[in-house]
């Protein structure tokens, strides 16, 4: 997958992600939900790369040209996903019709106390099921993130919900992964996206929508060298107030010849590859990767 | 060049069978190179896998709450002097 993402500037200038925030916090939801359409709006003509990208997404998704609607939609999808993430991070949950599926599959691997991967993407609002699963169920979960790109929104998002903040494992340092562990060893479920490649990390190459593109080894490497189970996570936005949750197993263990790793990890990578596409057409319009993600521009 | 202390070499061993670095010969290692980023290039999966082998080879672990680690995790040097301690206490 093309590491684009990394290098984009950061969309959201602080004071407009405040101003977000302060809408939400005093004004409310629907007031709210009304700024979303010129939010969308003047993304839609200022972000090239991000119009582009989602066009490009669409029609593989839908299988067809997108239409304005699509894309008006798409954008819509991920404004209106931003707006919740502050309901969700300060924990106003009620005003949410919230389906959870496979949830027991969670709930049972809470009370073993052995702690897996919740593995999830950018597809969707994994704040969803991270302000589920902490506020209003105590689950011990905490987040891998790379906080270093979008330090603007996290340094937002965070002042929200600092106890909800304490729970960011940030990506980048040596002995990032040996925090990991030892959360583990502690029985706590870590919440990693497999969707997207930070700098310098190792890849397989896997079929996404009928193309190649490179997708993290890293968070099935991890649950295999620690033993533990993967779960896949998939908090999907359905417009208006409701969000649906999904948990379904991936794999109970992961076990590793050393001669055939990378192609062992391939076949594990493929199915989340496939489950991934699989939610993504349940619900088109929550993939919130606004970059060139099948590195059809070359570099 | 720099040479390797045997202990060094040991732990070179280590690092290079546990993660398979091919082409690399354990005492062509610089000793003062960074392991991480430039140098070698580990990344933080290949700390964990290293230090999960340190543990079952040296019978301690790396913790992640050690103000050391910065240091530990720059060169084969700082490491190997960070295992040769921890596995005397």
């Amino acid at each position: 997958m093309s590491r684009q993402w990394a290098r984009l500037p950061e969309r959201g200038h602080p004071l407009a992600l405040g101003l977000i925030r302060w809408i939400a916090l005093h004004v409310g939801r629907s007031a709210g939900r009304v700024l979303l359409y010129p939010i969308t709006l003047y993304f839609l003509a200022t972000a090239t790369v991000a119009r582009r990208s989602s066009r490009r997404y669409l029609r593989r998704v839908l299988g067809r040209e997108p239409g304005w609607r699509d894309r008006f939609r798409h954008v819509h999808c991920f404004a209106a996903t931003i707006l919740d993430r502050v309901y969700f991070l300060t924990g106003q949950l009620d005003q949410f019709e919230i389906e959870i599926f496979g949830g027991q599959r969670i709930l049972d691997q809470a009370a073993s106390g052995r702690g897996c991967i919740l593995l999830g993407s950018h597809l969707g609002s994994f704040d969803a099921l991270r302000a589920l699963g902490v506020t209003l169920r105590h689950l011990p979960i905490k987040i891998l993130m790379n906080t270093a790109h979008n330090r603007a929104m996290a340094q937002v998002l965070d002042a929200l919900n600092p106890t909800l903040a304490q729970t960011i494992i940030p990506i980048g340092a040596p002995d990032t992964l040996l925090k990991v562990q030892e959360s583990l060893e502690q029985g706590c479920m870590i919440g990693a996206l497999g969707d997207r490649v930070a700098r310098g990390e190792k890849t397989v190459r896997c079929r996404f929508f009928g193309q190649e593109t490179a997708l993290p080894i890293g968070p099935i490497l991890l649950a295999a060298l620690m033993n533990r189970p993967v779960i896949l996570c998939f908090g999907l936005y359905r417009g208006g107030n409701r969000y649906d949750i999904h948990f379904e197993p991936l794999a109970e263990r992961i076990v590793l010849d050393r001669r055939q790793r990378r192609e062992q990890l391939g076949v594990w990578v493929q199915r989340y590859a496939d489950r991934l596409a699989h939610y993504a057409r349940l619900a088109p319009y929550n993939w919130f990767n606004f970059y060139d993600y099948w590195e059809e521009d070359g570099s | 060049m720099d040479v390797l202390s045997p202990f060094e070499l040991e732990v070179a061993r280590l690092l290079v069978e546990t993660l398979h670095l091919e082409g690399i010969r354990p005492e062509e290692i610089a000793p003062e190179e960074p392991l991480f980023g430039e140098g070698l290039g580990l990344d933080s999966i290949d700390a964990l896998e290293l230090a999960l082998a340190i543990s079952k080879t040296y019978g301690f672990q790396l913790r992640s709450d050690d103000k050391e680690n910065q240091r530990v995790f720059t060169s084969l040097r700082a490491l190997s002097a960070h295992v040769a301690q921890q596995r005397a206490r």
